[in-house]
This record gives structure tokens, sequence and C-alpha cells, in this order.
């Protein structure tokens, strides 16, 4: 277990659904109509404090993890909520105790811009994930646009002390951890874009 | 709508601010490069610290976008101007040039928006 990370997630489980009220009506319906497409057994990586299991459809079992436990603590009411089954555990998404082949569905949101390294995460989701399944992203990526991706990576440093990286390139690690892309979708500007791919 | 003229309130502040700590900050006939380098890390600073308050009102990514450009950019731009002494010379036609100036970039990033919203690889078409 990464325990520089778990320490500052614990930390930021303190004031993380301080900054959700914008970004759940900005950025809230484009997340449900990504989970909409959720099928079958379904993996919620890095489910953070629990504030997008309102957007999932009712009906499913969703198994959430998370590494910190204090985002977890936060989670479990918002879990009790939901109109399906959520069943909370700590874990590392690059160690995952599961077993291959396990999920149909696996979600992601604005992770793969905190996993100290995301490329061996994502080959994790790749094993845990059954042959005809899917991955559904909502992420937050290294813009394109030349002045904006400099500031990006400017504010990395800062950033990263506190919470996610600004400056990864997500789409390619997606890539290059074996998974073809079904479907890209920029949702604000080429920043935050929901990513789908299989096996 | 309301987070639409949130985010050009929250531009025009952010512009505002960071003429008005470079003006602060820069003064006339100083060095070009120093007076831009030096607008431009005082707006980084402005833009994070008025961005992070900012942005559980109007969202991270729709607060914190323009307002980089407009710290950075602007307080370059600001620095320039004030080490030259090239107009704005009273203190509310810098803050007001200031608050057009985070205007028009939270006006181009919503336009460059539009342009790269939807759908960029669809493998099922």
């Amino acid at each position: 277990m990464d325990l520089t990370t778990q320490r500052k997630w614990d930390a930021a489980s303190r004031s993380f659904d301080l900054l959700s009220f914008a970004d759940d009506h900005r950025l809230g319906p484009h997340k449900r109509r990504l989970f909409t497409k959720i099928r079958g057994a379904t993996l919620m990586v890095a489910a953070g404090t629990g504030n997008d299991f309102k957007f999932f459809p009712p009906g499913h079992r969703i198994l959430a993890i998370d590494i910190s436990p204090g985002m977890l603590e936060r989670a479990a009411s918002k879990a009790a909520r939901y109109e399906g089954e959520i069943e909370l555990r700590q874990m590392d998404v690059c160690a995952l105790d599961l077993p291959e082949e396990s999920f149909d569905t696996i979600v992601t949101v604005c992770t793969f811009c905190s996993v100290p390294k995301p490329i061996a995460g994502l080959r994790e989701l790749r094993r845990v994930l059954r042959r005809d399944g899917q991955l559904l992203m909502f992420e937050h990526v290294r813009s394109n646009i030349g002045p904006l991706g400099i500031f990006l990576d400017l504010m990395t440093p800062l950033a990263r002390r506190f919470g996610p990286d600004l400056n990864r390139e997500t789409v390619k690690n997606v890539q290059r951890a074996g998974f073809r892309i079904r479907r890209e979708e920029n949702v604000y500007l080429d920043v935050v874009k929901i990513i789908e791919a299989v096996r | 709508m309301l987070f639409v003229i949130g985010d050009y309130a929250a531009g025009a502040l952010m512009g505002a601010l960071t003429a008005l700590a470079v003006r602060a900050l820069v003064w006339p006939g100083m060095d070009m490069v120093i007076a831009m380098l030096l607008g431009m890390g005082v707006g980084m600073l402005v833009h994070v610290v008025v961005g992070l308050v900012l942005a559980p009102l109007l969202g991270m990514f729709e607060t914190m976008t323009p307002a980089m450009v407009i710290g950075m950019y602007g307080g370059m731009l600001f620095g320039m101007r004030d080490s030259m002494s090239a107009g704005s010379a009273a203190l509310p036609a810098a803050l007001g040039v200031g608050a057009l100036f985070g205007l028009l970039v939270v006006l181009a990033v919503k336009v460059y928006d539009r342009v790269l919203r939807g759908v960029v690889v669809d493998a099922e078409d």
C-alpha cells in the first residue's frame, strides 16, 4: 500500500466535499450520461467521498475502492443512500486484491490524474476486466493547447502536493496499458474528457 | 445562466486584482523583462488564491483555466505596460483594463471550448 498517497488523500478528504457543489452541477450531467453505460459487475476506482454515487443509475452492484480510509469513511453514508448495492473497500489500484477478469465495467472519475504509477494501475484494471468488458473514464488531462499545456505543467508541482497532477497524458496511458480506445469525448476544452476503452 | 454570469464576473475580478497587484509592485522605468517576470509571478499567485476561493462556487476547471491565462498572461502584459508607463496612469483605469482583459479571456476560453467540445474518437462509427 502506497502510504504517502494514502496520507495525502486522507488529509484531502476533510475538505473534498467543499469543492464539489459547482462541479456537481456543471459536470454531473456528463458523468450521469457516461454512467448509463454501466453494465454487469462494476468496479469503481478511487471512490473518494462517494460524491459521484448519486450519478449512478439505480439497481447496480458496485465495488467502490479507494486507497484512503478517510475518503471511504465519508463515502459510507452516500453508499447507503444509493438505490442498489455499493460495497466499499480500501485498496490500492496498483495492487488490486481481486481475481482476473472479474468485472464487466470499470469506472473512474478524476482518478488517473492522481495515481502515482498510472500505467501500472491501468494494467491492473485491464487484468481484472473481462475480455468483453469496458473501461469508462471521466478524467482531466494535459491540454494540447500550447500555452494552456505549459500552464498545467507549471502548476502541477504545486497541485500535486495537495491533490492531483494537472498534466497527465491519460489517453496515451490507457493505450500504453494495453487498452483500445473505443470513444473519446471532450467535455471541457480538451482538458476534461470522457474516455471509453476496451481490452 | 448563473454560472455563465459568474464565470465572467470571476474573470473580471481576476483581471482587476492581477492589475492591482502588478501596479503595486512594478514602477515606471523598471527593467521590462524583470517587470514581466514579476507580473507573471504575481499573476500566478493571484490566480491560485482567488481561483481556489471561487472554484467551489463556479467549478474547478471553469474557474482555474481562464484564471491561469489571466494571471500569467495578464500579469506579464500589465507588468510590461506599467514599467513603460504606457497607459492607464490612474489606478481605476488600470483596474478597468484588467477587468476587460479578464472578460475577454473568459470569452475566448468559452469560444475555444465550444470549438473543441464533442467526440474526438468514436471507433463504433
